[in-house]
């Protein structure tokens, strides 16, 4: 409880993002109550412009929930949503104006061309003109089959049809829900690049959740992890990734020992050690090693993946637990 | 809102569905005026004199007039048909034939039970298809409130209703024109004080009128039912079969009060212009203010279950 509350009210900033910033998107004590379950519990989370944060967590965690409440489509037990300084229920338009949202699978009007569906929904919004529908469908590239039947279109091209239509009325807040479901490794890669470059040069804050862990992980900045309704952990996709050296040095026990009265948190891997530190200490624990005789075969820098930080959060077995609970 | 009612007209005309209904309305409607002209050149039989049968008439009112029980409102109906059939016999003046192009077209009863079944298609699945496809969730994560929604639905669902009846009485005008000969005779109305000519094109509209008081109803109850439990083929069942069943529930009730506010008594407005009512010492203001208050308590439980529902799946 205490740990949630500290990283919301002191949320983690990615390295670009100024701290002057005014965030785009608030939830404040977030929570959904269905019957006695607290899917929900107490969410506390700011995202900010041109910054790209994941959302994980295990299945029946509560990111559908939370996801759905902040665009609407379930009303909050407790709690608010702010988006661009208004709440949602104090002005359900005015704030949702600002969002584009995929959620899950873009289910079109499967009987109506791309083009009708496109502007069906720029008619739910306003100041979307016909100039606009036409370069969304160039961005997406679709030009080509617009005016065909959705229930012609594959998979990928619905999911491209998906990302015109959330992206019609230039929204400053970018919701996707396993965008990529569907996309081929080009269109993943084509859809990644797209996404960076709208949050980097029209400043756009985009939230996406996702199983894909690497997918995930090549396309944002920063994670939020939910686990039971609760926001476990938020952490910062880059620092993680430079902060870990692996080690791997004889005799294992000698090395363990010398590390740690180093002062470093040692984790056994792969027969070496991961050791968490500043890239500034390690010419000196080198030499600290070699002067100790001790035979070094390797240091490197460690990338641990976000599945291995993933399980780690959520304790890995916690599929199962929830079940059995 | 003119948007919102766009946006729902495109999506029903981009169905297929809704164009065989359209066709289907012509067909039965050419259907139904064929098969009366051909029963009517089959039974080639001899019209008796006008005369007598207005005679016979007049005598059969005037020995219900004498009974002492009758209703005032019953009583009331049939002194202004002794006053037509009076004014037949002493100014000659015919009345129009069964099979004149006149009568085709002031009724329009055929037309309106058509357009109920068609309507009810369209109201119950209007807001069920959007969940059953899952664009439900595209339609309420925008920045519209959904009472607007589910308002552009509703009043979507009244202008096909309201367009089945218009190309409903189009037609029938047409198959009259083109089936049947014009008649000799003359429509009467008696106005409370006097007798005069009917306007054959003003009964007509107003008959339709009255028909769409049953589509509208019925309409509205598969609207809601649709939209409480987003089943298009529960709200289309109930709603037929509460149609069908409507007159049998009354008939059934007719000897109790309790069936002057039950809705079916008063979703067929057209009773008004006929000499058979089910129920005696009712008027058409009773009739609207009971379906008033059934419209409204139809549409604030659609209202409040799709307002209030969080959309999970």
């Amino acid at each position: 409880m205490g740990k949630t509350q500290r990283l919301g009210w002191c949320p983690y900033l990615g390295r670009e993002v100024d701290m002057e910033m005014k965030p785009v998107v608030e939830l404040k004590g977030l929570t959904k109550t269905i019957g006695k379950k607290k899917i929900v519990d107490n969410l506390n989370l700011a995202l900010y412009p041109g910054q790209i944060t994941g959302f994980l967590g295990p299945n029946g965690a509560g990111k559908t929930t939370t996801i759905r409440m902040m665009v609407g489509l379930m009303e909050p037990s407790g709690g608010e949503v702010i988006i661009d300084g208004i709440s949602l229920a104090d002005d359900f338009e005015g704030g949702l104006s600002k969002v584009g949202v995929i959620v899950e699978n873009p289910e079109m009007y499967k009987y109506m061309s791309g083009y009708k569906n496109l502007v069906h929904f720029a008619r739910m919004h306003e100041n979307v003109s016909k100039a606009r529908i036409d370069e969304v469908v160039q961005q997406v590239g679709m030009q080509n089959r617009i005016h065909e039947k959705v229930s012609t279109y594959s998979l990928g091209m619905r999911q491209r049809l998906g990302l015109a239509q959330a992206l019609l009325h230039r929204p400053k807040f970018l919701i996707l829900d396993e965008p990529t479901n569907g996309l081929d490794p080009a269109g993943i890669r084509e859809f990644r690049t797209y996404l960076r470059s709208i949050a980097e040069k029209e400043g756009v804050s985009i939230f996406v959740s996702s199983h894909m862990l690497s997918e995930i992980e090549l396309m944002c900045d920063r994670i939020a992890v939910i686990q039971n309704g609760q926001l476990i952990d938020i952490r910062d996709m880059a620092e993680a990734r430079e902060s870990h050296y692996y080690i791997e040095a004889l005799p294992t026990e000698a090395a363990e020992e010398m590390l740690k009265a180093e002062g470093f948190a040692v984790e056994a891997y792969n027969g070496g050690f991961i050791i968490n530190a500043e890239r500034a200490r390690i010419p000196g624990l080198i030499q600290e090693m070699t002067a100790q005789k001790l035979q070094l075969f390797a240091v490197q820098p460690h990338r641990k993946t976000l599945e291995d930080q993933f399980l780690e959060m959520t304790g890995g077995g916690q599929i199962a637990e929830a079940h059995t609970k | 809102m003119p948007k919102l009612i766009q946006n729902e007209w495109m999506k029903l005309w981009s169905k297929k569905g809704t164009w065989v209904m359209m066709v289907l309305l012509v067909a039965m409607i050419a259907g139904m005026f064929g098969l009366t002209k051909w029963i009517q050149t089959m039974n080639d039989y001899d019209e008796p004199d006008w005369k007598s049968v207005v005679q016979g008439e007049l005598t059969n009112v005037q020995e219900q007039l004498g009974n002492p029980m009758l209703s005032d409102s019953k009583k009331e109906r049939l002194e202004g048909k002794e006053k037509i059939l009076e004014y037949r016999l002493a100014n000659s003046v015919e009345p129009l034939d069964a099979n004149s192009r006149e009568k085709m077209i002031m009724d329009s009863s055929g037309i309106g039970s058509i357009v109920v079944l068609l309507t009810v298609i369209v109201a119950a699945g209007i807001v069920a298809a959007e969940f059953s496809q899952g664009t439900i969730k595209m339609l309420l994560s925008r920045p519209v409130k959904r009472w607007k929604i589910l308002t552009s639905k509703y009043v979507t669902v009244m202008l096909f209703g309201a367009l089945l009846m218009l190309v409903g009485f189009v037609v029938s005008v047409v198959c009259a024109y083109l089936f049947f000969q014009a008649g000799t005779g003359q429509e009467l109305v008696w106005n409370g004080k006097e007798v005069v000519a009917a306007s054959i094109w003003g009964k007509g509209l107003y008959m339709l009128l009255l028909s769409f008081g049953n589509v509208f109803m019925t309409a509205t109850f598969a609207f809601m039912i649709g939209s409480v439990f987003r089943s298009s083929s529960l709200a289309i069942g109930l709603s037929l079969f509460i149609y069908f069943m409507g007159n049998t529930v009354v008939m059934i009730l007719s000897q109790y009060e309790i069936v002057k506010y039950i809705v079916f008594t008063h979703m067929d407005l057209t009773i008004y212009e006929s000499d058979f009512r089910i129920v005696e010492g009712m008027t058409m203001p009773f009739s609207l203010a009971v379906l008033a208050v059934y419209l409204v308590v139809f549409l604030v439980i659609s209202y409040t279950t799709f307002v209030k529902r969080d959309v999970t799946a």
